[in-house]
């Protein structure tokens, strides 16, 4: 689409715009700048914890098969009900890890092909979800927040509706 | 419930990978301690006593196929081959390159950790012909465990991972939390937050009037929107921090936080990731539709998740 070329001016836009703005309202903008940035630092180590405490469990759940394992056991049910099994993986990694679906999503074209249902599904789903619990602990992590109450909850529940609306969907309009 | 969750991971970790193992002993998968026929095609006369010898060793496919139970590609398996004698014993170095067929994949890995390349066992019966040809029966090292050691391997791996996450992000944190500060004094945020004040306060019905906190949210949700997720962290954050000014309790989450986390997971954006564009390339022109409706879709029901569990019992009156 042609439009979205000019989406490359949205950044330089802003990273010119706002110090310009700055200027003309008086602020003195290179010591806010500075005074702002430092807390770069501060939010990027206090995150650190969270941030090791979530990657390091997904790790490992990653690493123990346990996926490849539900796909296979989850196969017929999910059939059973129209969903197609080979979205799952997808729908699984998504929450957990960013870069881990981009490769479950390369892997899929590689295997189905790029005009295939199921991928178009899988591409769905990647852009219309985020990655909840990488959110949550760089979020919550920026302010210490350890007790996230319903937020985990929220998120899945949004993560599941984006599953079923990007399969449902996918599959009214190229199916 | 995130106490849960964490716990779940690791321990089904550990449950699906001892059982991994155990399935793997039962069926010998890499039939440890049995002999396997090969032969070998020296490089240089065969001498006795020589502490060395390097030559070719051949494989047929549909014998390794057989032995291990699983199919291989490959008619003929061709690897360098070195043959180290020690103290009676003849030790054998299998040199099968970045990848290998079977279980020696995984073999590869667990014989020499560090350069992953390599098939190691034992030689018996060698039997000679003529000066530069080999028969015997190979004993692999025998592999043991192999999820429960990449399971802890995992780890470790992502614990590094996580920290250079954390500080890869320092650098966007720092350009996006400079430019926030003059947004800030230039009165950005206060402009912005009149303009959206109607359309967010619903949303966010505990937050004092005027608050700056809807400026920064809606910042982020713009920035999701654009696609630009490296600006869309730094302005979150920067929520945050506001949202957290108005926290009495400051270790625990409010309801603002909460409903923001939906709204941000559940990924509102109308401009595909960068990522998304790369790999499908121009079959993300057709995605635009079905994406923008399921982002819609997810958003709405993470937004009426988190109103709804604000107003159940375990989490109505207790904060903020």
């Amino acid at each position: 689409m042609d439009w979205m070329a000019y989406t490359v001016f949205v950044l330089p836009v802003l990273i010119v715009g706002i110090p310009l703005w700055g200027l003309f309202r008086g602020v003195k903008v290179y010591e806010e700048f500075v005074e702002g940035a430092r807390e770069g630092f501060e939010v990027a180590v206090r995150i650190i914890p969270y941030l090791v405490a979530i990657l390091f469990a997904i790790g490992m759940f990653r690493a123990s098969g346990a996926m490849e394992w539900t796909v296979e056991a989850l196969g017929p049910l999910l059939r059973a009900i129209g969903f197609p099994p080979e979205v799952l993986p997808m729908a699984i990694i998504r929450p957990l890890t960013g870069s881990g679906s981009v490769g479950v999503l390369a892997d899929m074209i590689r295997t189905y092909g790029e005009d295939s249902l199921v991928v178009k599904m899988a591409a769905t789903l990647f852009g219309s979800t985020e990655t909840t619990f990488y959110v949550i602990a760089v979020y919550f992590g920026a302010v210490s927040v350890r007790k996230t109450r319903y937020a985990v909850a929220a998120g899945l529940l949004a993560d599941l509706a984006g599953v079923i609306a990007s399969v449902a969907i996918c599959s009214w309009l190229f199916g | 419930m995130l106490n849960y969750i964490w716990a779940g991971l690791i321990i089904l970790s550990l449950f699906f990978a001892v059982r991994s193992d155990l399935e793997d002993e039962r069926r010998n998968r890499f039939r440890n301690g049995l002999p396997f026929p090969l032969r070998i095609e020296l490089d240089g006369p065969y001498h006795p006593e020589a502490s060395i010898l390097t030559g070719t060793a051949v494989i047929s496919g549909s014998h390794f196929a057989a032995f291990y139970g699983e199919p291989v590609a490959e008619r003929e398996l061709r690897y360098p081959v070195r043959l180290l004698r020690l103290g009676g014993q003849t030790e054998i170095r299998l040199l099968v390159g970045p990848s290998a067929p079977g279980p020696w994949e995984v073999a590869r890995t667990m014989h020499n950790p560090r350069t992953q390349d390599e098939i190691r066992g034992r030689l018996r019966r060698l039997r000679l012909f003529g000066d530069r040809e080999l028969e015997a029966e190979a004993v692999w090292n025998p592999v043991r465990f192999v999820k429960v050691r990449a399971v802890a391997q995992a780890a470790l791996d992502l614990a590094d991972t996580a920290v250079e996450v954390a500080l890869g992000l320092i650098g966007v944190m720092a350009l996006w939390l400079g430019l926030l500060r003059i947004a800030e004094s230039g009165g950005i945020i206060r402009l912005l937050v009149r303009g959206v004040e109607p359309l967010l306060r619903p949303l966010f019905p505990n937050l004092p009037r005027g608050h700056p906190a809807l400026g920064a949210i809606a910042l982020n949700i713009t920035a999701n929107i654009l696609g630009l997720g490296n600006a869309a962290t730094p302005m979150g954050i920067k929520a945050m921090e506001e949202l957290q000014k108005l926290n009495p309790r400051p270790e625990v989450a409010t309801h603002a936080m909460c409903m923001f986390l939906a709204i941000n997971t559940s990924s509102v954006q109308l401009l595909p990731p960068a990522t998304l564009v790369a790999l499908m390339g121009l079959g993300i022109g057709e995605l635009m539709l079905p994406i923008t409706l399921a982002t819609l879709c997810s958003t709405l029901v993470g937004i009426a998740a988190a109103w709804t569990f604000a107003r159940l019992k375990p989490w109505r009156d207790e904060h903020i």
